[in-house]
């Protein structure tokens, strides 16, 4: 315990700045995706295996706390992508290293940029999905 | 010209012959060098095909919308011959899923690596970890291959 609040501790303290917490948050992003990864690839093997539970996990991924978690995996899935590019160029084209910094601001802009859309259509969907009856009954 | 003094390495500097005798002892490391390319050519492919995924799933179509027909229209139904367009979804789903699996296990082995210092407990999370997502991949390659079981649905349905 003492070890992980060591750890969380000096990720923040270290003096990187901006990139060193892009690099925090891409690992917690990426473990993150991983989890939910091993979940959704478990639950879609059991429309072989088991298709009762199957069908009702995809009914509970369904539920507005399940829509919520879905805006947030948009939110790391679309920075872990962005920021994998940028991170990606820059290891394999060393030319590029002068421009770290705004390459940096970058990737936190286009995170943004797509992220605010893809939780906007996403809303939409949930909106309508859990209310929709309710827009249906006031526009007739 | 230039005031700083040149290092000299005489042939019998100790630390110079040390590292020569470093560099023909030692193997380089061609794992971790494969793994750091691995990981920087699979992202910029995941890119495309995650982010071509989640597309697909919950913007031009949703979570909502998601049924086993949907299911079955790409996968197809297990004992039933797959058409080329399930042949090429099926190809798609197992590409994404390996190259995933593959970059999550590594990148989750430089998290563990890095703070789990005390070794045993490292292997131990690392052969934990790659059995769970070995299995978990396993499964998902089998029903991309089998196919949706609709017969255990109780209504098949013939297409």
């Amino acid at each position: 315990m003492g070890t992980l609040l060591t750890i969380l501790r000096e990720s923040l303290r270290y003096k990187g700045r901006e990139a060193q917490w892009l690099w925090l948050f891409h690992r917690v992003s990426g473990l993150g995706i991983l989890f939910y990864l091993l979940i959704h690839v478990f639950d879609m093997s059991l429309a072989y295996f088991n298709v009762p539970i199957h069908e009702e996990m995809i009914a509970l991924f369904k539920t507005p706390l399940f829509s919520v978690l879905e805006l947030a995996m948009a939110a790391l899935l679309i920075y872990h992508a962005v920021n994998g590019v940028r991170v990606a160029i820059l290891d394999l084209r060393p030319e590029l290293w002068v421009h770290q910094q705004k390459v940096t601001r970058l990737s936190l802009m286009v995170t943004a940029i797509l992220t605010a859309p893809t939780v906007v259509i996403m809303l939409i969907y949930t909106f309508n999905a859990n209310f929709g009856h309710v827009a249906t009954a006031i526009t007739h | 010209m230039s005031m700083i003094p040149t290092p000299v390495i005489a042939d019998n500097n100790p630390y110079r012959a040390r590292y020569l005798a470093n560099q023909k002892m030692k193997p380089r490391n061609a794992f971790e060098r494969v793994a750091w390319q691995f990981m920087r050519y699979s992202g910029l492919a995941l890119v495309f095909l995650a982010l071509s995924h989640w597309g697909l799933q919950h913007l031009i179509n949703s979570v909502h919308d998601l049924t086993l027909d949907a299911t079955i229209s790409r996968w197809g139904i297990a004992g039933q011959t797959a058409t080329l367009e399930i042949w090429f979804w099926r190809a798609y789903y197992a590409v994404l899923l390996g190259l995933a699996m593959m970059h999550g296990l590594n990148g989750l082995r430089q998290v563990l690596y890095d703070y789990f210092h005390y070794r045993p407990l490292y292997w131990g999370f690392m052969v934990l970890s790659t059995v769970l997502i070995v299995f978990v991949s396993v499964a998902g390659l089998a029903v991309l291959l089998l196919g949706v079981n609709a017969a255990a649905t109780g209504a098949a349905v013939v297409r």
